[in-house]
């Protein structure tokens, strides 16, 4: 039925620093929220996982080919596997690279002032030189194009980075969900903490990537470099994927020379946290492909709370995302406690100033997301 | 008896729904005018079965004296003109049923006014002497008069009122035509097939007609009688508002065929070219009003005005492809508006609203109304004359036999078909596309009865469009037969005047020299 039209959001801003000084988490405390969370990170673990084994798949067997007709298999080239691909009984495998390609063009950390370097540029000519040796046609390509396969390389090197990532934080969402199964997992702040320990427990994590090609290893991403899980691709994949993300075609139509689009980069918010989750059927990041992915594993919990609601199994895919941004915000929650200059619960005026000014900054960025329709 | 079961069964029915105790629960109601109405639908189908196209005399004929010193018989019977129509009424009537919800109020009452309603358009459509028709066609106003009344919007008295009024008037001016025409021809009967013969003064068939012409122009709705129409609609609620589209309008324009040209042809040329003339302007005026709507039931309903518009020109064009076009026209308009109007009541039921200014992007797949946007976009296009649709071949054939009799009036009723695209795509846009408000975005989910009837009678309109000679059969050689001279008619039997559709020969001599010149 039509409902009375909503309040323009205005965000009580002080209200969610309170709330996060105190310990809480972005996204309101009660049973329903904790159940929706937990259920929708377990459907989410599931899918992270064949997701990152994709990427690293990708990234270790797929290195350099211009056509990889098979690089959703997994090397699994059987007819019946084939034939399930074809039918589209299968996983999104787009949809990670889409957030691949998301990391890789808005950059940020030390991955990206890496990929800049003469040091990756050496890595990666040798690795291009053992992928073609003996092709002189790809050889005479390459002298002519110079740019064209290291930024290939480069892109490869985000393959493997958001794979490895995804590993970590498939696995902290699957142990989410066996706590909670024995009955560890209560309120909301309990999924940050969790959360929270998983990321700091793989906090200095070495992100590395190396290849074999023609028997002999070739580092790209070396363990020299000292690349970590949290700093270099948990950050970077949070201000790429949840915050800018990308502008895609959905109902709207973005039109830059109307200046739908922002100059800057930095001022896009078109991520999961800004997310309209009902203009699906459109391509792009988020949310149709991931919540297709996430309806075939739901928890048979979270499925009966969907079905007893309005629409039932009509708008699943909507519920899903709902529920899903609902739970990136409890990630959020994890990231803000995880990069505080200072624990929240410290006494010092100066610690606490700044840990007020460090809230003050995200929030703002949250504004205009859809923190005040979920939390 | 076949044809007094078509109209005694709903009215039994009526009868004992009505006096169902108070102990029976309400769910009853429903279920026994459901069974009510499909025992009339399978009686149709013996019907259908013993029905022959080739036969020009009233078929199933039924006849019982009744009042002798008023000259009113009960004379009942089938023709090919009245064929479609009863099987129309009786479709729609089943449509009508299904759509009400069982939890309705009073639905002892409501049941059984629609099953009066129903018996009432069956014996207008059935009668064969002209004050039987009077009393038919004045019958089915109670029961219409008492469903907008009780169970309509917010307006609902007014728009009842103002219905009541309009048609009583209507059915005064009707009633006054026939009793002139029996009066002045000295008749001893109000029996139909007889009065067809009678050699009236021109002037007095002329006074008679105009009579009969504006009681039936109310009740089409022809401008400038048309204003009670949307009031109706907007107040009535969505299985009313398919009887009232779907079939009762259709006795307006089967009075003008069967009365009208049957009984006054000689004036009906006459009069020809300023009908058509009147029909265009009606058409017009219909999609003009509808673009200005911003209510989606006053948009169907002022297409409703356009729509029957052109049965009254294919009507005045008197040929017998124009009479069968009209036939056809009538049928194509009763399935499309009634399917319109039954989106049109899901759209209302879900979202509390009809207004195009708050609606928006009810197309979204998950929490919209998808398929009553999609179904909703067919029957539009139907309404605008889109190929594969039976509004197209309806409105093809009239404006194919109109063309050569009244080319001016015909082009501009061409413009007034374009506009029928603008008027539901501009209704469409707004509604269904572009992004689900948050304030709609809590619509509940249509079940699939729900969604049933409309999706029947969207296979209807593609199918009687791809193969309109399953509609087409039943009339044209009736059709055929209005258009003959009554010089050349047998004078008793009015049968066995076959003529093709494009045979000029039979066709009456006035026509030609005084249309074509038009």
């Amino acid at each position: 039925m039509l409902t009375a039209p909503p309040i323009p959001f205005q965000p009580n801003i002080n209200d969610f620093i309170a709330r996060l000084e105190q310990g809480q988490a972005l996204l309101h405390d009660s049973p329903e929220n904790v159940i929706e969370v937990v259920g929708v990170l377990k459907s989410y673990g599931i899918v992270l996982d064949a997701y990152s084994r994709n990427l690293i798949y990708i990234a270790n067997h797929q290195f350099l080919r211009l056509f990889p007709f098979f690089k959703y298999v997994n090397g699994d080239r059987s007819l019946p596997r084939l034939l399930k691909h074809w039918w589209h009984d299968r996983i999104n495998y787009e949809y990670a690279e889409y957030c691949m390609k998301a990391m890789f063009w808005h950059g940020g950390g030390r991955l990206d002032a890496f990929l800049d370097t003469p040091e990756f540029a050496t890595l990666a000519a040798a690795a291009i030189q053992a992928r073609w040796r003996g092709n002189p046609a790809m050889l005479t390509l390459h002298k002519l194009f110079p740019d064209y396969l290291p930024e290939q390389v480069r892109q490869l090197c985000y393959y493997s980075a958001l794979g490895q990532f995804w590993r970590v934080m498939s696995d902290i969402f699957i142990d989410l969900s066996d706590a909670y199964d024995h009955g560890e997992i209560h309120t909301v702040p309990d999924v940050v903490a969790l959360i929270l320990n998983g990321l700091v427990a793989d906090a200095s994590r070495p992100i590395t990537y190396r290849v074999e090609l023609r028997g002999q290893t070739y580092d790209i991403l070396p363990p020299s470099q000292g690349l970590t899980f949290l700093m270099d691709t948990a950050v970077p994949y949070v201000e790429a994927v949840f915050f800018r993300g990308t502008p895609f075609p959905g109902t709207i139509s973005y039109n830059a020379q109307a200046y739908q689009i922002p100059q800057d980069q930095d001022q896009f918010a078109y991520g999961a946290l800004y997310a309209d989750p009902l203009p699906i059927g459109g391509s792009g990041i988020p949310p149709t492909l991931l919540m297709q992915d996430m309806r075939h594993y739901l928890p048979d919990y979270l499925h009966a709370i969907y079905r007893d609601r309005l629409r039932q199994e009509d708008d699943l895919r909507v519920q899903i995302c709902e529920s899903f941004q609902k739970s990136m915000f409890c990630v959020t929650t994890a990231a803000i406690q995880g990069l505080a200059p200072h624990p929240f619960s410290t006494n010092d005026p100066t610690e606490k100033a700044a840990n007020r000014a460090y809230l003050k900054t995200w929030l703002r960025r949250l504004q205009e997301s859809r923190l005040s329709r979920v939390a | 008896m076949l044809l007094s079961a078509l109209i005694w069964i709903p009215v039994l029915g009526a009868i004992a729904i009505a006096l169902l105790p108070q102990s029976v629960p309400n769910l009853w109601a429903r279920r026994m005018a459901l069974a009510i109405a499909l025992l009339v639908l399978l009686l149709l189908i013996p019907i259908t079965l013993g029905f022959n196209p080739d036969h020009l005399e009233a078929q199933f004929s039924e006849y019982l004296p009744w009042i002798g010193v008023l000259g009113l018989n009960y004379h009942l019977g089938l023709d090919g003109l009245s064929f479609p129509l009863v099987l129309l009424n009786g479709f729609l009537t089943l449509v009508a049923i299904f759509c009400t919800r069982a939890e309705i109020d009073r639905p002892r009452f409501y049941f059984s006014l629609i099953l009066l309603l129903s018996a009432g358009a069956a014996g207008a459509f059935l009668a064969q002497d002209l004050l039987l028709f009077f009393l038919f066609y004045e019958v089915e106003i109670i029961p219409l008069y008492f469903l907008i009344a009780i169970w309509g919007g917010g307006r609902r008295g007014y728009a009842a009122m103002k219905f009541l009024i309009y048609t009583a008037l209507s059915g005064i001016l009707v009633l006054a035509s026939f009793l002139g025409l029996v009066w002045a021809s000295g008749a001893k009967t109000f029996d139909y097939e007889p009065l067809r013969h009678h050699s009236l003064p021109m002037e007095v068939e002329m006074a008679l007609l105009i009579m009969l012409l504006i009681g039936l122009f109310i009740k089409i709705p022809i401008f400038p009688f048309h204003t009670w129409l949307p009031d109706a609609h907007v107040e009535a609620s969505t299985p009313v508002s398919v009887l009232l589209a779907g079939v009762l309008l259709k006795l307006g324009t089967y009075g003008l065929i069967k009365f009208g040209v049957g009984l006054f042809f000689k004036a009906w040329i006459i009069l020809a070219p300023g009908l058509a003339i009147l029909a265009t302007i009606s058409a017009l005026y219909g999609a003009f009003s509808a673009i200005a709507q911003q209510d989606m039931k006053k948009v169907v309903a002022y297409s409703s005005i356009a729509h029957m518009a052109y049965i009254l020109l294919a009507a005045a064009a008197c040929t017998p492809l124009s009479m069968t076009a009209a036939v056809f026209q009538m049928v194509s308009h009763g399935l499309i508006s009634a399917l319109l109007f039954v989106l049109v009541g899901v759209v209302y039921q879900k979202t509390g609203t009809r207004d195009v200014t708050i609606l928006r992007g009810l197309l979204n797949p998950e929490r919209g109304l998808p398929i009553t946007g999609s179904l909703m976009i067919i029957g539009v296009m139907a309404s605008a004359g889109l190929p594969g649709m039976v509004g197209f071949i309806a409105e093809f054939m009239v404006f194919r036999a109109t063309f050569a009799i009244f080319t001016i009036p015909t082009l501009i009723c061409l413009v007034g078909t374009g506009l029928t695209a603008v008027y539901f795509l501009l209704m469409v846009n707004r509604v269904f596309f572009g992004r689900l408000p948050d304030n709609l975005a809590a619509i509940p989910r249509v079940a699939f009865q729900d969604h049933l009837p409309s999706l029947v009678l969207t296979a209807l309109l593609v199918i009687f469009g791809l193969q309109p000679a399953w509609v087409v059969r039943w009339s044209e050689n009736q059709a055929t037969d209005f258009v003959v001279s009554p010089e050349l008619r047998r004078p008793t039997l009015g049968t066995a005047v076959r003529s093709p559709l494009s045979a000029p020969s039979l066709v009456a001599p006035a026509i030609s020299p005084t249309l074509s010149s038009d």
